[in-house]
C-alpha cells in the first residue's frame, strides 16, 4: 500500500512510518508531499492537518494510529506516551525520554532526506520497543 | 526613492479562532497550550508566533483541536507593515518571558535556604521549569543567561553541600 505524509519528517511521522511498516503493512511505500493537495489518489495520508490519521483530541498521529487499527499492545501504548511528549511536550504524560527522542530525530532530519531518515529510525524504534517491552515484563528498567 | 523593506521584516504565523463559551474545558486546554507555546495574544481570539516550521505545525494542530471542539479557526502567515510595531511586539514578548526568568532566579535564591533533601528536589523542579520557559522563549532577553547561571550555581551549591 502507498502512504503519504508531509516532507521533512520529525518524530511523530517517523514513529508512524515505523508502526505502519512493522504492524500494519509490511509492503508499505511512503511518499512525501509539500502540500496536502499533492497526496496521490492511491495513497493513505497521515500526520497531515485535517486527515483521519492525524492529530485528534490533543493526541498525536501515532496515538490515532493505535486507536484506528485497534493495536492494544501495551508496549506500543507505552511508546505512544514517549512519542506524544517528544512531539507535543504538553506534559500530558510523564515521559522523560520524549525530549531526547525529539532531539535525536530532529538532528537526523537535518542531515538526511526523508527516505533515509525513516530507514535509520526503524532500528531506533525497534530498540525502543524491545527496551520498553523488557521494562514492562520486568516491572523495572532493564539493564 | 522608496525602498521595499518588507523582505527584511520577520514573518509571523497567526491563529484566528473562536470557541464556544461553554464547555470551558476546551477553552482552558487551548489557553494552556498557547501559554506553553509562548504565543503573543494580539486580540481576543488572535494569537501570533514567529514563523518557523515548528510553530506553524503546533498552530495547525491547535487549529484542528479548536475545530473539533466546535470552534472556528483559521491560520495566517503575515508580517507587520511597520518596523517599529514589529520591534514593539518582539519587545513585549521578550519582556513577558524576562519576568518568568526573573521569578526563576528569585526561586533559585529561595531554594538555598531549604533543607538539603528538599533542595535537591527543588533543583529538579527548577530545571524542568527553566526548560519550559526556554521552550516558549522566542526573543531571548539577557535574563535567559542569568536564569541559566542561577540554576547552574544552585546545582553546584547542592553538590558542594552533599560532598
Amino acid at each position: 500500500m502507498k502512504w503519504a505524509t508531509r516532507q521533512h519528517c520529525h518524530v511523530d511521522r517517523a514513529a508512524c512510518a515505523w508502526l505502519i511498516h512493522r504492524f500494519i503493512d509490511q509492503e508499505a511505500e511512503f511518499v512525501f508531499v509539500d502540500d496536502p493537495e499533492e497526496v496521490p489518489a492511491d495513497a493513505t495520508p497521515f500526520d497531515i492537518s485535517g486527515v483521519e490519521l492525524s492529530h485528534h483530541g490533543g493526541e498525536c498521529s501515532f496515538e490515532t494510529f493505535l486507536r484506528r487499527y485497534e493495536l492494544d499492545d501495551p508496549v506500543l501504548w507505552d511508546i505512544a506516551r514517549i512519542v506524544h511528549e517528544a512531539d507535543l511536550a504538553d506534559e500530558r504524560y510523564d515521559a522523560p525520554e520524549g525530549p531526547g527522542l525529539d532531539v535525536l530525530l530532529r538532528g537526523l532530519s537535518m542531515i538526511r532526506a526523508d527516505e533515509e531518515l525513516l530507514a535509520l529510525a526503524e532500528p531506533l524504534f525497534d530498540g525502543l520497543y524491545e527496551y520498553r517491552k523488557r521494562a514492562i515484563l520486568l516491572g523495572r528498567e532493564p539493564s | 526613492m522608496v525602498t521595499d523593506s518588507s523582505s527584511r521584516r520577520a514573518k509571523w504565523v497567526l491563529l484566528a479562532y473562536r470557541l464556544p463559551r461553554e464547555p470551558s474545558t476546551p477553552r482552558i486546554a487551548v489557553w494552556r497550550k498557547l501559554r506553553r507555546l509562548g504565543a503573543a495574544q494580539l486580540l481576543d481570539g488572535l494569537v501570533a508566533l514567529p514563523l518557523d516550521s515548528r510553530n506553524r505545525e503546533q498552530f495547525e494542530w491547535l487549529a484542528n483541536e479548536i475545530v473539533e471542539a466546535s470552534g472556528e479557526a483559521t491560520l495566517w502567515i503575515g508580517e507587520l507593515t511597520s518596523a517599529a510595531q514589529e520591534r514593539e511586539l518582539a519587545a513585549q514578548m521578550a519582556a513577558a518571558i524576562a519576568s518568568d526568568y526573573r521569578a526563576l532566579v528569585e526561586e533559585a535564591d529561595r531554594i538555598r535556604e531549604e533543607s538539603p533533601g528538599s533542595r535537591r528536589r527543588s533543583l529538579s523542579r527548577l530545571r524542568r521549569e527553566l526548560r519550559r520557559i526556554r521552550a516558549r522563549d522566542h526573543f531571548p532577553p539577557p535574563e535567559r543567561e542569568q536564569a541559566q547561571r542561577a540554576v547552574d550555581s544552585l546545582a553546584a551549591f547542592v553538590e558542594e553541600i552533599v560532598a
